[in-house]
């Protein structure tokens, strides 16, 4: 099922492409890995980055979540140095009727909204809610000299 | 055989007025495996080349055995009622030009129009109809249909037998009513239900099950099926026409009356298939496998390749395929939604394709693929999953319940159907 999956989400996500974000196979030969990105929403401070991400499907993939991960370097209090994103669909609240294009699109809100409530850098985190200018001011310093 | 005859009769029967069909409940279209000869799953009842209806002619008392032998051995149509063992009354009928009669029980003999067996709830093959000890009697009851118009339609309890007659034995019950004419019940008794309104539609409220006797007075029923005087007490005033939507059962098996005039109303097997077609046309997707799922009319046939591949979540109604995701307790009573994570029962979806058991829509765009009943996932209108939830039908020794009329599953008592939401394509769903 999963090959099968995977390759109907890639089809429509060629055929109608969701705004900001794109995804594909790193190698046209292996379904299993792709890369993604996305565009730095225009109401954040990622705005006009290009940030890439790494996709690992699983082989029991949609009943498992997909792993997805930053290699872009990126300041945001819910993903950390080695690019591990913390959101609860990709864990314990993945459900199969997610597809890639939904999950991306809940990344793209998680850089607007972050959730410093459920941190993975609690630097940030803290930074976020007590000196929103500042934690401003790094995203945009980090994108500037990591995503364009 | 002589197939020119055959045919002729049939294009001659084709042509009569129809009066009515009588619809077994249980059955989605045809009897598992197809009908068979005069065993089906619906009758249309038109008018006889020939008039074969009766009327009461004389009565008579008879002392002896011999003298009821002489009567019910003679060439015409009788009842008797065996009040004792030197005392019979043998009411002698004569042929009626005014009315047509149809005669239906278990036995297959040439008398009996409508040949009706248990029915056997979900049954899926002809095999699974095969029941030990049947309740339906051989000679069950008849209908008698005046041949001008408005055509009405009575049903009496007890059909003729081969040799013409209707014995009502010694410990039967029996009675002389108040025209001074014998009367009785059969054994396992014949109950109708003519739901009240205007027509077979949502707005018409089931009343309570009566039962009918010989002579088709109808009587209240005591508490069990058959635990009544009827002697002491008058006939009630819902008589024995029936009107369309009426409900006959035969203990064992439950018929359904719908009269010409509710039909004309009534989606058309054709219109049933359409709408499906309409349905798979906007291929609806299952959220998970992102495949179409094709809801099949015929998901029972033995191969393999037709098994169903709709399922609904019956608390939330999402329509998905066949996945093993979210299954709790190891079956399929507690099984998580994907895509709105709430949990109960998933079931197939089977398409309900006998026409005669949708209720006159309320509106002209209802749509017949809307809803689905719980726990068999036949699905239909809105108006017809209501109608039948509503409706109670004896259900065994179990008392009365709500069955499912395309299958005679007795229908959940907490969520008797569910809308169905179908995922019509993955983008115009978000």
């Amino acid at each position: 099922m999963a090959l099968k999956r995977i390759s109907k989400e890639l089809q429509d996500l060629q055929r109608e492409p969701p705004a900001n974000v794109s995804a594909g196979p790193v190698q046209p030969t292996d379904m299993f890995n792709w890369q993604a990105t996305i565009l730095g929403p225009s109401d954040s401070p990622y705005q006009s980055g290009v940030f890439f991400l790494t996709i690992n499907f699983p082989t029991d993939y949609p009943f498992k979540p997909p792993k997805i991960s930053f290699t872009t370097k990126i300041y945001h209090p819910n993903i950390n140095a080695n690019g591990s994103i913390c959101l609860d669909i990709l864990r314990s609240n993945w459900s199969p009727a997610l597809t890639i294009s939904k999950v991306l699109l809940s990344i793209c809100s998680l850089l607007c909204d972050p959730n410093p409530d459920d941190p993975l850098v609690p630097e940030i985190a803290r930074q976020y809610k007590q000196d929103r200018e500042g934690y401003n001011a790094s995203a945009r310093e980090w994108t500037q000299k990591y995503a364009m | 055989m002589m197939p020119d005859i055959t045919t002729n009769e049939e294009l001659q029967q084709q042509q009569q007025i129809k009066y009515g069909e009588l619809v077994v409940l249980g059955y989605n279209g045809q009897i598992p495996s197809g009908d068979r000869g005069r065993r089906k799953s619906k009758f249309q009842l038109r008018q006889r080349t020939q008039a074969n209806g009766l009327k009461a002619q004389r009565q008579h008392l008879c002392k002896n055995a011999d003298e009821v032998q002489k009567l019910t051995q003679a060439d015409f149509h009788s009842i008797s009622y065996t009040l004792s063992r030197n005392q019979t009354v043998v009411v002698q009928y004569a042929f009626d030009e005014d009315s047509d009669m149809f005669q239906i029980g278990r036995s297959s003999e040439n008398q009996i129009d409508c040949i009706v067996m248990d029915t056997v709830a979900g049954a899926k093959t002809f095999d699974d109809l095969t029941v030990p000890q049947s309740t339906i009697s051989r000679y069950a009851c008849r209908i008698v249909v005046s041949r001008h118009s408005p055509y009405t339609a009575r049903i009496f309890a007890a059909g003729f037998d081969a040799s013409k007659n209707i014995f009502l034995g010694e410990k039967s019950i029996k009675w002389k009513n108040d025209r001074n004419e014998m009367d009785g019940v059969t054994t396992n008794g014949i109950l109708v239900m003519h739901p009240e309104g205007d027509q077979f539609d949502t707005n018409s409220k089931p009343t309570k099950w009566k039962e009918v006797s010989v002579g088709g007075s109808v009587f209240d029923l005591g508490e069990g099926r058959l635990k009544f005087n009827y002697q002491l007490t008058p006939p009630s005033n819902t008589d024995n026409i029936l009107k369309d939507g009426s409900l006959i059962d035969l203990c064992g098996a439950t018929l359904l009356w719908r009269s010409v005039e509710g039909l004309k109303n009534t989606p058309t097997r054709r219109l049933l298939e359409m709408e499906l077609d309409q349905l798979n046309s906007k291929k609806p997707q299952c959220p998970v496998g992102l495949n179409t799922l094709i809801i099949k009319s015929q998901p029972f046939s033995s191969t393999s390749s037709t098994q169903p591949n709709a399922y609904v979540y019956v608390l939330c109604g999402h329509v998905h395929g066949n996945h093993k995701w979210g299954v709790k307790n190891d079956n399929n009573e507690s099984r998580e939604c994907p895509l709105c994570r709430t949990v109960g029962p998933l079931i197939p979806i089977i398409p309900g394709i006998e026409p005669a058991f949708y209720i006159i829509p309320n509106a002209d765009n209802e749509s017949t693929t809307s809803y689905c009943f719980h726990p068999c996932g036949h699905m239909t209108s809105q108006s017809t999953a209501l109608y039948w939830s509503k409706i109670k039908v004896p259900y065994g020794t179990k008392g009365l319940k709500s069955i499912c009329p395309f299958c005679s599953i007795a229908l959940s008592e907490t969520k008797p159907f569910v809308r169905l939401i179908f995922q019509d394509s993955i983008h115009s769903r978000q």
